[in-house]
């Protein structure tokens, strides 16, 4: 494993470069969306009461101080205090968490255990009636917006056909419309890339040589085929968490699921800095750490990727 | 719960039904009646705070009016009834004497008392209180409680108005021992009140859990259990109460009364809105600082229209500045005219020449704020005014309300909170006010003089004349008085508030039993 340490060093630093990043443009760009003030009180509060409640939350002082007392509480994990709740800021966040990892997970299964064969089936029979349909299907869920998706979910799923719950979190059958909401992006956009993928590899001389020497069919593909294909498809599996988190804050308002998606939406409502903040610097991190592990899977699978 | 094979057929079997008639669901036909001993409501957004000096946000006064009291309380039918004080008079001019109900005592079993009704109110006051409320008794000089039962709160000028300030927000009584115990985190923790429903468990975002309070004064609900829910979607909400799984839903959007009325088990029920939606107006910008153009603008807006098109009837085209149901409200004066040729004239007379006239909408801040705003403009444009639609952000309309930096017209909806003119077009447009953008030296004087003055014949002149002079100048151009809707199951018997109050009580709610 030479170079091993290096390569970690240097993910490791471009991890926290990241995190710095995100965390002062949420920082900016929170201050530039407006005062939280003006939304806490009573239409005819007068200014006095204003400035007193500004005071209040520190939202007086001069810019860089509070960025500065910012960054430095962020070190030590303190992200304040909620505005909205009056509670410190990473308490509130925590309590959402789970909700959005059950959510996501269970999306981000279903969408991966469903893609793979679907992508590798169409491969195989490229250009057939089912490669065509699954395509389809395919495009369908890659570009039908999540708020469409989980309204027409909740119209026919749950109100006509009385299959699901309408909205909320409870037993299994709360999760289901919101886990094929948030995971049909994901599960499309995996499908069609392992479809490319194990083209691409079937085209592979070594493919050819394989069934050459009489490698029986299904062996070609499990081995040869899907160990080659894995990379690009490992690749785009860490990229879609992301892109299921941001889905979350559309799926989770559209299902009332409590989770980070919806708080965050709420707290930008609200004008609640740090837990937008909070929330933000988090799913960064969770997106951070999915595509660090992922790097790390590459090394695995590819010895040429960590000594480059 | 499991899913049975019949389950699955009965779901295919109204998937097959709800495909061959459109907006069919298939629904018991005995759902008139229930054995349910749970009401599950459902609102746009969760709660924030229990403490209820600590927010005025509507989502937390529908939670918070129902686990504490008031001394006074403000029913559906708009009048002010015994809360914890059973009997209240004027003595003299500046103070008010409460008698406060007997045997009352709070969730955690502690005796209510005049010393709880002192503290409480003397709290939203203090500084160090930090409350949210603290504009809501400037006038109280001080408040006394010479025995367990009684309280005198003195003003510092005649104030008619106290009574309907201790209705609302601001006046919910909080528990002086056990807050002083808890402290205030540890209260909005886990809050202690008199009302007809207690705490049980919050989940962020998820639902918030009550229970009856068996011991209420004023009788004990119908219901073993209250569950607030926020789901913020429409959509979702509605599609939630059609199948039962939630019995009451607010912010019902006047498109979808419809729809809710159509099902066979449920039905939209509205309160006329205790305030306006208004287009204010920045009078201090030409052309508005002409009352002629503002009032061709008034007779350009065809509200008969507006009412039946986009609010699908429901509402009332506004007369005046006073909404109706409140004091004064003068019922002998016609709505609004809409007369598009009259205001031409009008339009000529004051020499306006085509400058623009900016609206700034939001979408959705106000019901309909957008699609209203598209109409008005198209209608002004009939009459020969430049008139310019602007849609900006909720914060962007904060940031402009608390600067007093609207361009020209602007959508607001005054809330009367005490049921009285000077709780709502004097709050809001008076000297000071988040809406001073326009002066009069009478009008001014009226104001100030009815806001002290506790012979209501006097003020009820007072605010005749007010309007008179405010249909010559609008510094609101008044739109329309929306119904507030709710779409709730027919096994329900409830009646809503007309101010954002969601009461469950006894006297006004119950399930229908078999």
């Amino acid at each position: 494993m030479r170079g091993f340490v290096p390569y970690l060093a240097q993910r490791i630093t471009r991890a926290l470069i990241a995190l710095w990043l995100v965390s002062t443009v949420v920082f900016v760009v929170m201050r530039l969306s407006g005062d939280p003030v003006p939304l806490l009180l009573p239409p005819d509060a007068p200014r006095s009461e204003i400035f007193r409640v500004r005071a209040e939350l520190g939202l007086d002082q001069p810019l860089p101080v509070q960025y500065g007392l910012f960054l430095m509480n962020v070190v030590r994990g303190d992200f304040g205090r909620s505005i909205h709740y009056k509670e410190p800021a990473f308490t509130v966040v925590k309590g959402y968490i789970p909700a959005t990892l059950e959510l996501g997970l269970t999306a981000f299964v279903l969408a991966t255990l469903a893609a793979v064969p679907i992508g590798l089936f169409s491969a195989m029979k490229r250009n057939s009636l089912v490669d065509h349909a699954a395509m389809g299907v395919a495009l369908i869920g890659q570009s039908a917006p999540t708020f469409f998706l989980g309204i027409l979910f909740i119209l026919l799923l749950a109100l006509k056909a009385d299959l699901f719950p309408t909205s909320g979190r409870g037993d299994w059958r709360h999760l289901v419309l919101p886990a094929l909401t948030l995971g049909a992006f994901t599960m499309a956009s995996i499908a069609r890339l392992t479809r490319s993928a194990v083209l691409e590899v079937l085209g592979a001389d070594y493919i050819r040589t394989a069934r050459a020497k009489g490698v029986a069919e299904t062996w070609v593909v499990a081995k040869h085929t899907l160990k080659n294909a894995a990379i690009p498809i490992v690749t785009i599996t860490g990229l879609q968490f992301g892109t299921l988190l941001g889905g979350a804050v559309v799926t989770e308002t559209v299902f009332s699921w409590p989770g980070i998606g919806r708080l965050a939406v709420q707290s930008i409502y609200n004008r609640d800095y740090p837990v937008v903040q909070c929330t933000v610097f988090l799913a960064a991190l969770m997106f951070i750490a999915i595509n660090f592990a992922i790097d790390l899977v590459y090394g695995l699978l590819d010895p040429r990727i960590r000594t480059h | 719960m499991e899913l049975t094979r019949r389950d699955l057929l009965k779901g295919a079997a109204a998937l097959g039904a709800a495909g061959a008639v459109p907006g069919a669901h298939a629904r018991p036909a005995h759902a008139q009646t229930t054995q349910k001993k749970e009401l599950v409501v459902a609102q746009g957004g969760d709660v924030s705070m229990f403490d209820p000096h600590m927010s005025t946000s509507s989502n937390d006064i529908r939670v918070s009016f129902n686990v504490f009291d008031n001394l006074i309380s403000r029913h559906p039918d708009g009048k002010l009834h015994p809360g914890l004080a059973t009997e209240w008079k004027l003595q003299g001019q500046t103070a008010w004497a409460f008698k406060l109900r007997p045997g009352v005592k709070w969730h955690n079993g502690d005796a209510f008392s005049s010393a709880d009704a002192k503290w409480s109110l003397e709290r939203t006051l203090d500084p160090a209180a930090k409350t949210r409320v603290a504009t809501v008794f400037t006038t109280i000089d001080r408040i006394e409680a010479p025995d367990a039962n009684t309280l005198v709160i003195h003003t510092k000028k005649p104030d008619p108005l106290l009574p309907a300030r201790l209705a609302f927000y601001g006046g919910q009584i909080v528990p002086k021992k056990y807050l002083e115990a808890t402290g205030a985190e540890g209260f909005n923790r886990k809050p202690v009140g008199t009302g007809p429903v207690r705490f049980v468990s919050w989940t962020k975002d998820d639902r918030l859990v009550l229970e009856a309070n068996p011991d209420y004064w004023g009788g004990r609900i119908d219901a073993d259990r209250v569950v607030f829910r926020s789901v913020p979607e429409a959509a979702p909400r509605i599609a939630g109460l059609l199948k039962g799984e939630i019995d009451v839903i607010t912010q019902l959007p006047p498109d979808q009364g419809e729809k809710v009325n159509a099902n066979a088990s449920t039905r939209m029920v509205g309160a006329l809105y205790a305030g306006l939606y208004v287009l204010a107006v920045n009078s201090k910008v030409p052309p508005l600082d002409n009352p002629l153009v503002k009032q061709a603008l008034s007779l350009g807006i065809d509200r008969e229209a507006i009412v039946k098109e986009l609010w699908r009837g429901r509402g009332i085209v506004p007369s005046q500045p006073i909404a109706k149901g409140d004091n004064h409200f003068d019922a002998s004066l016609p709505p609004l005219a809409y007369n598009p040729k009259e205001a031409r004239e009008r339009l000529k007379k004051a020499g306006y020449k085509g400058e623009e006239i900016v609206i700034e909408t939001t979408v959705g801040y106000t019901a309909n704020d957008k699609p209203m705003s598209e109409a008005i403009q198209a209608m002004w444009k009939d009459v020969g005014v430049n008139a310019k639609v602007e849609v900006f952000e909720f914060s962007v309309r904060a940031q402009k309300n608390r600067d007093k930096s609207f361009k020209g017209l602007w959508w607001s909806d005054p809330t009367s909170t005490l049921g009285d003119p000077d709780g709502m077009m004097w709050r809001l447009l008076g000297p000071g006010g988040p809406q001073d953008y326009w002066r009069q030296a009478e009008w001014d004087e009226l104001g100030a003089a009815a806001r002290f003055s506790v012979d209501e014949k006097f003020r009820g002149d007072a605010y005749k004349k007010m309007t008179r002079i405010f249909l010559e100048h609008f510094p609101w151009l008044p739109v329309i008085q929306p119904y507030e809707d709710y779409g709730m199951q027919k096994y329900l018997e409830w009646t809503p508030n007309p101010n954002q109050q969601f009461e469950v009580r006894k006297f006004n709610f119950k399930f229908r039993r078999a």
